[in-house]
């Protein structure tokens, strides 16, 4: 029996549960509150980061399957909300600790606390937590998770080491947001970064012992840019991805898009003579503009000789080569959902609304949250639970029925790469189309169910993937942990512009089970912000399917021309022909009174002229009459 | 984009509004060397004709090479001169082009008067002669021995420079322009200025000659009226590029490609920087595909500004002043009456009179000279052929 089966065998998982918390179940606490600190994170630049308990960076936590995780987050800024979210733990029958804001729970106030109290059953590998606060995380609020199994790991090692990953700003979230969500910002272009950054800092120095396993827990925890890793001269073996095991896979590159993790196994030389470069690269096809002091590649040090030279970076012949995750093969053979039987096909597009600022779509619906976090809705709303309408009209819910297979289908029509997140699951990725790239004219091909790769027979699992340029990605997944679950675009800054859905799963198991209840704690959190802990969309508690007063999205660009357009039009029309007929009246009236005046200039009767001549007045009249006069 | 590469129909109406006034001024020269010296001596006069068309040729030349180098050097140094406050120079020189054409395009529409006052300023330049004629090889003296050649040369350089500095600039205002697209209106406008010159030196019918001027002064004001808009556009979408990093150019015509806050229209089309035919939309009305506030209003103001200044000049033709100001008068509002002061110089009706009858009274003297025949100017006016 291995240890990575537990996943998908509930009956045993359930035996496994109770023999884990009555044998050796743990339970950590922790006092966290939030603050505001000055920190020098890549040696170059001090800036404020968000620090826990007045230090930074937030502690890496390890922790064994079936241990009981409880932290009390005291809301320590005076001026904004917070959460906190674990990523990638199922939290089966515990979705209101999930953490993200308007979905499974309200905002905490500035100096109120929430207990986050869950256990961790259904997960053991590499995860991580952050706030789910509009972009907190990237001002440093987050770090590693490691859950240990009960048993043994599948592999061998001697020494584990958490690497994090991130790209770090010198301006905080809230001045890059001013920027970003802006309408001198059309084209939704991202901030760009300053650098890359590795366990918080820059150039790290990892210190090895020859002929060693060490088994790296590689964790991007950035909020925006993918990364490839790769160590000078050093294979890595693949062993897990997001929390899934995987048969072994050797590879000398890494390409890890944000919220990804990667464990390898590194097997180290025998050699001490000479220090290797460990590299991170930005994937910069994500990048807006690439700044000419951009540093795109970060260098940090393996050292076998400790008081050695330290190794200049290592250059790749090409970046193409980094391990495609879709052949991955989960260790315990999951086969091929079959036969979905409920399908969600859902568009990317990337467009601005009327305001002038560019938003992320899902089918022509930017997410905008709901008055009422949506667990609660689901919560309250009786038998309506099962209509997708108490949800709101603009969070792109799904009502999803137990045990059902779900795929979706999704079509990326912008132009840039994607790492979709679901929480609460891991998935099957059964397809990932190639990229087109629109710089060769190559327009978005969406996924056609006629023509598409072969389906694995054991597709690769995890929770976190990417999806090509105007390119494509179908993920199946078991709706067997009842929640109200968000998908979403996992850089921060398209989750702001709105890329995100919901999928609300056997809403009716939820409201009749009993651990899935709002706990005192959760409806206090709501009220001191001043919200509704029950309600539809709209916070309305009578009639469900009264979405009156609900959060809607920005009014589309109309179409052509509008009334304001029009009436524009009309007048610019009416001025123009006003103009021409004046100044034609002025044009053809004149003629014969300027004619007198200069007749008269000449001190001549104008009466005496028009008799002399009154048929050939030309031109040239004025001399020709002035000879006249002259004879 | 294909119309503007080879016609660029600004730069065609304003050099056939240049081309006509130098036409105008030649034809009055030519008509006063034919009343005063064609009767009396034929072959001075024929020599003096000669000069004449010396003149014009010489400064058409002249011209032609400065406005060849001009836009030659403007296309060659294109990007260096502008970079990235393109938008910025476009608007500027758009507005500068309004301006220009808007002052000198009414009068147009008087081209009677224009020859009235170009045979006001000949005759005064005919009459100048040189108080003390004993210094030979002065200039002054020099000048008037070939004040023939002078003038028509001087006057040619001056409308034909102003042409130049127009034509530079109307190709700066057209976004993406190329140098190809001049010779054509060029080339054109100068025979339809020269043939319009060559009827009025020749008489033809009036009201035809007319209608002619009224319609081509319509669509030089559509022109200059656009002019102004699109300047105001610039201006606005300058504002709006800087604002932005220049991200906006690359959206094409689709959302965000424009400033929606300041936008009263847009259409995801037609956009006459992108697509064949709005170009000419552009050139000749300032049609935009997006439509800021500023620019609309901008066009119709334009145009109300227009409506009131001919107003205003009607009402004097009729009443001889402004209303409401008995001693005003239009000309009397431009700075330049004061900075030349041309309150000095203006002429009554009878100093006019004066004047005309003096200039039919000139003659040639022993060195081949214009002079004026001592015995008819008893009444000069010093300060009058100053």
């Amino acid at each position: 029996m291995k240890v990575s089966t537990h996943h998908f065998l509930p009956s045993l998982l359930v035996a496994l549960w109770s023999w884990a918390t009555v044998a050796q179940a743990a339970t950590h606490t922790f006092n966290w509150t939030t603050g505001w600190g000055n920190y020098n994170v890549d040696g170059n630049f001090e800036r404020p980061v968000i620090t826990c308990n007045g230090e930074f960076p937030w502690p890496d936590l390890k922790v064994k399957r079936g241990d009981r995780i409880q932290v009390y987050l005291t809301n320590g800024f005076d001026d904004r909300n917070t959460s906190l979210h674990f990523h990638g733990l199922s939290q089966n029958g515990t979705n209101m600790m999930d953490g993200p804001e308007m979905i499974t729970q309200c905002p905490i106030a500035p100096g109120d606390t929430m207990l986050y109290n869950f256990t961790i059953d259904d997960n053991d590998g590499t995860y991580w937590y952050h706030s789910h606060t509009g972009g907190q995380y990237q001002d440093g609020m987050k770090g590693t998770l490691v859950v240990e199994p009960e048993d043994s790991l599948p592999f061998d090692y001697d020494e584990e080491v958490v690497v994090q990953l991130a790209e770090w700003y010198y301006d905080n979230v809230d001045t890059l947001d001013r920027k970003f969500m802006n309408v001198y910002n059309p084209t939704g272009a991202e901030p760009i970064p300053q650098n890359l950054i590795i366990n918080n800092t820059r150039n790290m120095t990892w210190n090895v012992e020859p002929d060693t396993t060490y088994l790296l827990r590689i964790v991007n925890t950035g909020g925006f840019v993918s990364q490839y890793f790769w160590i000078e001269d050093h294979d890595m073996t693949v062993v897990e991805v997001d929390g899934v095991y995987v048969e072994k896979n050797t590879t000398s590159m890494l390409y890890i898009t944000v919220a990804q993790r990667y464990s390898v196994l590194i097997h180290t030389k025998n050699d001490t003579s000479k220090n290797y470069a460990i590299m991170q690269k930005f994937d910069d096809t994500m990048l807006d503009v690439i700044p000419n002091d951009l540093m795109l590649n970060a260098t940090s040090y393996m050292m076998y000789d400790k008081d050695g030279e330290k190794p200049e970076q290592s250059y790749v012949d090409s970046i193409d080569d980094f391990l495609d995750d879709f052949y991955l093969t989960p260790l315990d053979k999951v086969e091929l959902y079959e036969d979905p039987d409920y399908t969600i096909t859902v568009d990317v597009v990337m467009d601005n609304l009327k305001n002038g600022v560019n938003y992320a779509f899902f089918n022509n619906l930017t997410f905008t949250a709901p008055k009422v976090p949506t667990l609660m809705t689901a919560l309250s709303a009786g038998k309506d639970a099962l209509n997708p309408l108490v949800y709101g009209t603009n969070t792109n819910a799904f009502v999803l029925k137990k045990d059902e297979i779900i795929e979706i289908v999704l079509n990326n029509n912008d132009t840039g790469k994607h790492p979709f997140h679901l929480h609460g699951h891991i998935f099957q990725l059964v397809d990932r189309e190639r990229g087109y790239d629109d710089a060769i004219g190559e327009g978005p091909h969406p996924f056609d169910p006629e023509d598409h790769n072969p389906f694995p027979d054991y597709p690769m699992m995890r929770d976190t993937v990417y999806v090509n340029p105007q390119s494509s990605i179908v993920l199946r997944f078991k709706a067997d942990n009842p929640g109200v679950w968000f998908f979403h675009c996992h850089i921060e800054w398209h989750l702001k512009q709105g890329l995100a859905l919901l999928l609300i799963e056997a809403p009716e198991e939820m409201q009749n089970t009993e651990s899935q209840q709002l706990t005192d704690n959760h409806k206090q959190v709501c009220e001191n912000v001043g919200l509704s802990w029950e309600g539809n969309a709209a916070g309305n508690t009578n009639d469900f399917l009264d979405l009156v007063g609900q959060n809607v999205q920005v009014a589309n660009i109309p179409d052509g021309f509008t009334a304001k357009g029009i009436v524009a039009m009309t007048f610019s029309c009416l001025a123009g022909v006003l103009g021409l007929i004046s100044l034609s009246t002025y044009g053809l009236m004149g003629v014969k009174k300027s004619e007198e005046e200069i007749i008269r200039d000449l001190g001549m009767d104008p009466d005496a002229v028009e008799k002399v001549d009154v048929s050939d007045i030309n031109s040239d009249e004025d001399s020709s009459r002035t000879s006249k006069n002259i004879e | 984009m294909a119309a503007n590469k080879v016609f660029n129909v600004a730069v065609f109406f304003v050099v056939f509004r240049e081309c006509l006034e130098a036409a105008v001024i030649v034809s009055v020269l030519l008509s006063f060397l034919k009343q005063s010296i064609g009767s009396n001596d034929m072959a001075t006069y024929k020599r003096l004709r000669m000069h004449v068309w010396i003149g014009v040729v010489a400064g058409f030349i002249i011209c032609m090479a400065i406005g060849g180098g001009f836009i030659g050097a403007y296309y060659r140094y294109e990007n260096d001169i502008f970079g990235s406050a393109e938008d910025l120079w476009e608007g500027v020189f758009c507005i500068i082009a309004t301006l220009m054409i808007s002052v000198m395009g009414i009068a147009m529409l008087r081209v009677n008067k224009m020859q009235a006052k170009w045979r006001v300023k000949i005759a005064k330049a005919m009459l100048e002669v040189p108080k003390d004629r004993r210094k030979k090889w002065s200039l002054k003296y020099w000048a008037t021995r070939y004040s023939m050649f002078l003038l028509p040369f001087i006057t040619v350089l001056r409308e034909g420079l102003e042409a130049v500095v127009f034509v530079a600039g109307a190709g700066i205002t057209t976004k993406d322009s190329k140098a190809t697209a001049y010779p054509l209106p060029v080339v054109i406008g100068l025979i339809a200025g020269i043939i319009v010159g060559t009827l009025l030196y020749y008489g033809t019918s009036k009201s035809s000659l007319q209608i002619f001027l009224v319609i081509s002064t319509c669509v030089l004001y559509l022109i200059a009226s656009g002019l102004f808009s699109r300047g105001v556009w610039y201006f606005d979408n300058y504002y709006f590029n800087k604002k932005t990093g220049g991200d906006a150019s690359e959206s094409g015509d689709g959302n965000g490609s424009y400033n929606i806050l300041r936008t009263v229209y847009h259409v995801n089309c037609c956009n006459p920087e992108l697509d064949n035919g709005w170009d000419i939309f552009n050139s000749l009305l300032g049609w935009q595909n997006t439509g800021y506030l500023s620019s609309i209003l901008a066009y119709n103001l334009y145009w109300l500004v227009l409506m009131i200044v001919i107003g205003l000049m009607m009402y004097e033709e009729r009443n001889g002043h402004l209303p409401f100001c008995k001693n005003l008068k239009l000309r009397q509002l431009k700075p330049s009456y004061y900075l030349k002061r041309k309150q000095n110089e203006e002429l009554t009706a009878a100093e006019q009179e004066e004047l005309f009858k003096q200039v039919n009274n000139l003659g040639v003297d022993e060195e081949g000279n214009v002079v004026v025949n001592k015995g008819d100017t008893t009444k000069v006016n010093v300060e009058l052929v100053k």
